[in-house]
């Protein structure tokens, strides 16, 4: 199991040259849990979890990892902690997919080393865990976007962070793969305990799959907690300007949203 | 739909743009300054008094006026060069819908002047006539070519794909000029211009040969522009709205194509002209093309005059050719435009 | 688990000897074609003759045609090829697209200008020379930086800045070549097209002294700069200084270029061509700049012997390069539209 850490953003404003998009959020990331970040387009859902995995760097306030900021830790030793699958990843074209998936391995080696024992082993574990074992000696082109998200998530999950941030990880993706990606994320977070913080479009996958909601809307967080008890017709009325009932999922009990719209209403 | 720059934001048709009359004064008045400019300057300078007196005193016969005739040609010349650059660079810009489209970005020019030097080395060509016949030829061949290569793909022809099958295209072409040029060193020096864009050497018979060609494309240049503003709109509207998109194209690249290649036969590449041109108008009179063509026509005689003055005053006691003023005086409108556009239109 | 990691193994071990196999390959063919600049000319001496001249040992003829025409062409060759070839491969994994390179963004103009400008205004010394053209090279890359920052960093801005700037210097040069005196040109007339020509020994040092300081920095690099090909976010990530390693290599490759470029001028392609065909000769994931840079001695040494030996007018080597290397280029672009890079 992974050990438990206390990752935390104070007072967080941050945004880009000209746009500020996070207006001053605290929150703090329940540890060997899965949190989810929802709210409309351009919220700053994604600016945010950007500024928690260091790549933006915040105007003011700070993010912290068991009480220090993580700038001051050195970066791949932060790396060993804090891993990010971003949303539109780089593939670099004709690659093997062990050989991307060993990528993730750099915070772990040495500036000329090769691959150790630990290496082998984390990348197979990765592959293992996101099913993609046969593809090891493929080339990366050859892919379907399925898989191809699939080996982006198991080089985040070689670097072997006990704290893990997807941007989107299931944007483009049929709702199959969908539900397949989140199903292999929740194996993770239920096996080793990886805490997985990442930002969803789907409201109801969210809810379903999340231990925790944070709702942000134009920047600020305006609600927080258990998908059961945080969402309501009124939050989503908040956070999306959309009409709803909220009814309970028949398959997994989690709160289910049914939009209401302008027609089709039969009162 | 890709939007260019600025082609497409006046509807089909629109009034007289609004500072017209002024632009097309100021343009006269420097006009008439760079002609003057244009005689005044070289290795010998000639003041402004003896200058109006040879010019107006036609008994005047001092080696004065011997310099200022010769000097005239070259000027008639490079007047008639910039307006057909202008003119054409305005035309590829329209029918590529893309604003950075210029003879010599796109390759165009090594294009002609490779088959002028080819023909040279290997047919035996000589006359007027058959440079301008083997440069059109080059130039239509490039220009298929470079547009062929430049819009595959997504997103049809877009800036950076042309700048880069443009450039690919000249760095190949032009390597292929050395490669002929340097084992026949002892004509080096007179086929140097086919490597240079030069309007020195230029004879009264060379403007009688160009006048026709650009009397021709000026012609085709005023009728198609209603079509070519419908262009702007984008294939499928300017379809809607009864232009035959292909015919049109053709047409108008037919005759950027010719006047590239003639001007490349007489007088060698010369780049950046057009591009220069082109904004400098739109960026005053705005993108109607009823408008922009015939007033780049100025603007390139203009740039075209003036930086063939200032490569006589930069050169001395020799000559600069023109082609590398206008290179360092256009080139930075091409940076211009790529940080001005936005990322994706690129 | 253990299977896992077996076939993960047996790939790696399969791509890895694939890259050890090319690069020796490289390597051998970069030491014949060394061997091939010594002993073909004018005069052919025997194998033994070569040898004793290079050990020192005076012979008639043979020292000065070997000792004093063949050998400094041959090293500048060589020298110059590997550093174009490293820089462009490195040039090209770092910016993620095989046309960034620096003959296209004006880096190399900008070194000539300054060489041109120390040659025939100045009539300086190969140490001013090299000074100058480094100092050039890095400012042309920090002008192109600036210009092309704006509110996010876009390839193809740069590239058209780059071909902007590119023709803005090289009519600088052209300016430079035609106020300078007679005497002066020929000497100059390398930056027109690159060659080997009249190299001579004393020129080669600063060159070699910094490909041999700067192929072990990029090479130590070699792991950074893979992660750059991930891009700035995973970059990141996974704890890269980005920023660092960036400056770091840009730094260590331009100065490559300036001064090869000092030395022989630009030839044209080699940097451009280096890169793609190490990476299809050697497979993906592995760092290209050592064997892209042993391809650029290659493309050189064997474009010079072509130009010297094959037709009965010699060719300097940047022609030869440019006529090899232009078809790909196209046949490159052709690729990458179709599958829709830009």
């Amino acid at each position: 199991m992974k050990p438990k850490h206390q990752f935390q953003a104070e007072h967080v404003v941050s945004g880009y040259e000209h746009r500020r998009v996070v207006h001053g959020v605290s929150l703090s990331i329940p540890s060997n849990r899965i949190s989810v970040i929802i709210g409309a387009n351009a919220c700053g859902k994604s600016t945010l979890l950007k500024t928690m995995a260091r790549l933006l760097k915040p105007e003011s306030g700070r993010i912290t990892l068991d009480g220090k900021s993580t700038d001051q830790y050195p970066p791949k030793q932060l790396a060993r902690i804090v891993g990010l699958l971003p949303q539109s990843p780089i593939v670099p074209e004709g690659i093997s997919v062990a050989d991307l998936i060993g990528r993730g391995r750099f915070p772990h080696q040495t500036w000329l080393g090769g691959w150790t024992k630990k290496d082998y082993e984390a990348v197979a574990e990765a592959m293992e865990i996101m099913k993609i074992t046969e593809l090891a000696n493929h080339n990366i082109d050859e892919l379907s976007g399925g898989q191809r998200q699939r080996v982006w998530i198991a080089m985040a999950l070689a670097q072997q962070t006990d704290i893990l941030f997807l941007d989107e990880p299931t944007t483009f993706l049929d709702i199959t793969y969908q539900v397949e990606i989140l199903d292999l994320l929740t194996d993770l977070n239920r096996k080793h305990g990886t805490t997985i913080v990442m930002v969803l479009h789907d409201i109801n996958l969210s809810a379903r799959y999340a231990d925790y909601i944070f709702a942000l809307r134009e920047g600020t967080l305006i609600a927080e907690g258990e998908p059961s008890k945080v969402i309501s017709s009124d939050l989503i009325k908040d956070v999306f300007g959309l009409e709803c009932t909220v009814i309970s999922d028949p398959v997994s009990g989690s709160p289910l949203i049914v939009p209401i719209g302008r027609h089709h209403v039969n009162v | 739909m890709s939007k260019s720059l600025s082609l497409n934001e006046k509807p089909y048709g629109s009034p007289t743009p609004k500072h017209f009359t002024i632009v097309l004064i100021l343009c006269l008045l420097a006009l008439g300054l760079c002609v003057l400019a244009s005689l005044a300057f070289g290795s010998r300078i000639i003041g402004f008094k003896e200058l109006m007196d040879v010019l107006f005193n036609t008994s005047a016969d001092s080696y004065d006026s011997d310099v200022i005739k010769q000097r005239m040609t070259r000027t008639v010349f490079s007047l008639l060069c910039g307006g057909a650059l202008g003119i054409a660079g305005a035309l590829m810009q329209a029918v590529t819908r893309n604003p950075i489209a210029d003879p010599s970005i796109l390759g165009v020019n090594t294009g002609a002047s490779l088959f002028v030097v080819g023909g040279i080395a290997f047919f035996n060509i000589g006359t007027a006539n058959e440079f301008i016949l083997m440069a059109c030829i080059g130039a239509a061949i490039t220009a298929v070519f470079v547009l062929g290569v430049g819009s595959l793909g997504r997103g049809g022809p877009t800036p950076i794909k042309l700048v880069l099958a443009g450039a690919a295209t000249s760095a190949a072409l032009s390597s292929l000029v050395s490669a002929i040029m340097i084992p026949r060193s002892n004509v080096l020096d007179q086929v140097r211009r086919w490597q240079v864009g030069s309007v020195g050497g230029s004879s009264w018979s060379d403007i009688a040969t160009f006048s026709p060609f650009l009397l021709i494309a000026i012609l085709i240049a005023f009728l198609t522009a209603p079509a070519l503003n419908a262009l702007a709109l984008g294939d499928e509207t300017a379809t809607g709205l009864g232009v035959r998109t292909g015919v049109l194209r053709l047409i108008a690249s037919f005759a950027a194509v010719v006047l590239c290649g003639t001007i490349t036969a007489l007088a060698g590449p010369i780049g950046f002209v057009g591009l220069l041109a082109t904004h400098l108008i739109r960026l005053m009179i705005g993108p109607d093309q009823r408008y922009l063509i015939p007033m780049s026509a100025l603007a390139g005689a203009i740039v075209l005059t003036v930086s063939d003055v200032i490569g006589r005053i930069l050169g001395r006691p020799g000559e600069l050719e023109v082609a590398v003023v206008t290179a360092f005086v256009g080139a930075p409108i091409l940076i211009l435009l790529a940080m001005k556009s936005k990322v994706r239109t690129l | 688990m253990n299977t896992t990691i077996n076939t993960i193994m047996s790939g790696r071990r399969k791509r890895r000897r694939r890259y050890v196999l090319i690069t020796t390959i490289l390597s051998i063919i970069s030491l014949v074609l060394c061997g091939l600049m010594l002993y073909l000319g004018n005069t052919i001496y025997t194998v033994e003759q070569i040898v004793r001249v290079l050990t020192g040992e005076q012979i008639k003829g043979a020292s000065f045609a070997i000792e004093t025409i063949r050998l400094p062409r041959m090293l500048a060759g060589l020298f110059a090829g590997f550093a174009f070839g490293l820089a462009g491969s490195v040039f090209q994994t770092m910016l993620r697209n095989p046309l960034a390179n620096p003959n296209v963004l004006g880096i190399t103009s900008g070194s000539s200008v300054a060489a041109v400008f120390c040659i025939v205004i100045l009539h300086s010394n190969e140490f001013v020379i090299f000074i100058a053209s480094v100092i050039a090279g890095l400012a042309t890359v920090t002008v192109l930086y600036l210009l092309s920052i704006r509110k996010s960093f876009s390839l193809g801005r740069l590239i058209l800045i780059g071909i902007g700037l590119d023709a803005m210097l090289g009519s600088v040069i052209a300016y430079l070549l035609r106020i300078s005196s007679e005497y002066d040109i020929s000497k100059a007339y390398r930056w027109l097209s690159g060659s080997l020509n009249g190299a001579q020994m004393e020129e080669l040092p600063p060159l070699i002294i910094t490909v041999v300081l700067c192929t072990p920095i990029i090479i130590l690099l070699g792991k950074h700069l893979s992660m750059l090909e991930l891009g700035e976010q995973a970059a990141t990530s996974l704890g890269v200084h980005t920023d660092k390693t960036r400056i770091a290599l840009i730094l260590g490759t331009v100065c490559m270029i300036a001064v090869a470029t000092a030395t022989t001028g630009p030839i044209a392609f080699v940097a451009f061509l280096a890169g793609p065909i190490a990476s299809r000769l050697v497979g993906i994931g592995y760092s290209t700049a050592v064997p892209g840079g042993l391809v650029g001695v290659i493309l050189v040494l064997a474009s010079d012997l072509i130009g010297q030996f094959a037709f009965e007018t010699k060719f300097p080597v940047g022609v030869i390069t440019g006529i090899l290397g232009a078809p790909y280029l196209i046949y490159l672009l052709i690729r990458m539209n179709r599958k829709g890079d830009f």
